[in-house]
């Protein structure tokens, strides 16, 4: 049986009908067509649908969409500011950190989480902060270089 | 994820509300802590016939508290908060729950549960095998009150718990250890996402003159359908001065005290070897703990 539930989805409020088993990936990408967030294992292994739930990574195809009222949801659609792209966005773009592209927004995901505490972090530190991604092209070098890019330019 | 059996979705703000809900809807209620094993469960067919998700984050199950006789923590703490108490930072008691929670990627520990990762009674986790040599206790509600369960005691089979009809795991209760006590644990895994193919973990109690005085040894991945305790190896140390001899030898104990399982991921060989070997090295981590090698 759906339910109207408001969920504060980058700063904006939408009423969505949502099932009790619906999970945010699903309401996400079937139902407000934000497509950046992607499906990729649909089970918790592969990071492609990292997402911030109150400022925190966590995989959206495992949060089920009807306990995120009141919370605050950030996808890659909610980083650029006054039409400029996230400095994350732009390491990567800059850095060539994409082969694919189907890890990207998860990978930009959980480095944002990651940067906003760590200081000047090492390449072993960033590895370690995207344990939770996989890429399947495995170009993890020009990820992880992009990272640190953005990390130290700030 | 499915769950096409599912019909209603309820978030309760008090236990009295959880107990009733646990009433009303009994064997086709599932209850939700962080959620991230619910998919895990649905993917082994564990959920047939689950109707209702009772999703307890807002009951007020994220308390901890001290006192003398040990730490109580709520079901509902999360993996990122438990990493920042105090203890869990900076004791060697609580070595073993300190190195459990370097292996899971961020996206899990942000939402995962101390409760809802030992009530899942999953053999493959990693924090059932670090608490059990803390001689955690579980805290349960059920219609009849709160009672405490021993660990070992708890976990009956694989994915299956002991609760009774109703019930629900309210915290985890770790009784004060004695000063001189260290625990540590390790896994091996394949990546970061990956279950454990053997995890084990040590506790080492020492007295004034440097004896063992307790000691506990919890081996999980896949060595059984539950975490286990590896009797032999604890019974070789206690009494004992500890040395690299010994260590070696609590190994081997260990190993004769588990029967391994074969799978498409690790042979019943393997598994034993791995868990002799991680025995020696975590032992060795408990004990340089102590002594502040």
């Amino acid at each position: 049986m759906t339910k109207p539930v408001t969920l504060d989805i980058n700063g904006t409020q939408h009423e969505v009908d949502v099932a009790p088993s619906e999970t945010l990936l699903q309401v996400l990408r079937n139902k407000l067509r934000l497509i950046g967030t992607k499906r990729g294992c649909d089970s918790g292994g592969c990071g492609c649908c990292t997402v911030h739930i109150d400022g925190k990574a966590v995989y959206s195809c495992m949060a089920f969409a009807r306990s995120l009222e009141n919370r605050k949801i950030t996808t890659i659609e909610g980083l650029p500011k006054d039409g400029q792209l996230d400095p994350l966005q732009t390491a990567f773009i800059e850095e060539g950190a994409v082969q694919c592209g189907y890890c990207t927004c998860g990978m930009i995901m959980s480095a944002k989480e990651f940067l906003a505490t760590a200081d000047a972090p090492d390449e072993q530190q960033i590895r370690h902060a995207i344990a939770g991604n996989l890429c399947r092209c495995t170009g993890y070098h020009k990820i992880v270089q992009a990272i640190k890019v953005a990390g130290d330019n700030r | 994820m499915s769950l096409t059996s599912v019909k209603e979705y309820f978030t309760p703000t008090g236990i009295e509300e959880v107990s009733e809900l646990l009433e009303t809807h009994g064997d086709s209620a599932l209850i939700v802590a962080g959620g991230s094993f619910v998919h895990g469960l649905d993917a082994r067919d564990l959920l047939t016939g689950i109707e209702a998700l009772i999703d307890i984050q807002n009951v007020g199950l994220d308390q901890v508290s001290s006192d003398s006789t040990g730490l109580t923590i709520g079901a509902m703490v999360k993996f990122t908060e438990l990493q920042q108490l105090d203890k869990v930072q900076n004791s060697a008691a609580f070595g073993a729950v300190r190195d459990a929670l370097t292996y899971p990627p961020t996206q899990i520990k942000n939402v995962a549960t101390i409760g809802g990762n030992i009530a899942a009674a999953c053999p493959y986790f990693d924090l059932p095998t670090a608490v059990m040599v803390l001689d955690a206790v579980v805290q349960a509600r059920g219609p009849g009150g709160s009672r405490d369960i021993e660990l070992q005691d708890f976990f009956e089979d694989l994915f299956q718990n002991s609760l009774e009809d109703n019930e629900f795991v309210t915290d985890l209760f770790f009784p004060q250890l004695p000063s001189r006590s260290a625990s540590a644990f390790t896994k091996l895994e394949t990546n970061a996402n990956d279950l454990a193919i053997v995890n084990v973990a040590t506790r080492l109690t020492l007295d004034d003159s440097g004896t063992c005085q307790a000691a506990r040894v919890a081996v999980g991945g896949g060595v059984a359908e539950t975490p286990v305790r590896a009797v032999s190896a604890e019974t070789l140390l206690q009494g004992q001065k500890i040395s690299s001899k010994l260590i070696e030898q609590a190994g081997v104990a260990a190993q004769s005290d588990l029967q391994p399982m074969s799978d498409h991921r690790a042979s019943a060989a393997y598994r034993s070897a791995i868990a002799k070997t991680l025995t020696q090295r975590t032992l060795q981590r408990a004990f340089d703990r102590l002594t502040g090698a």
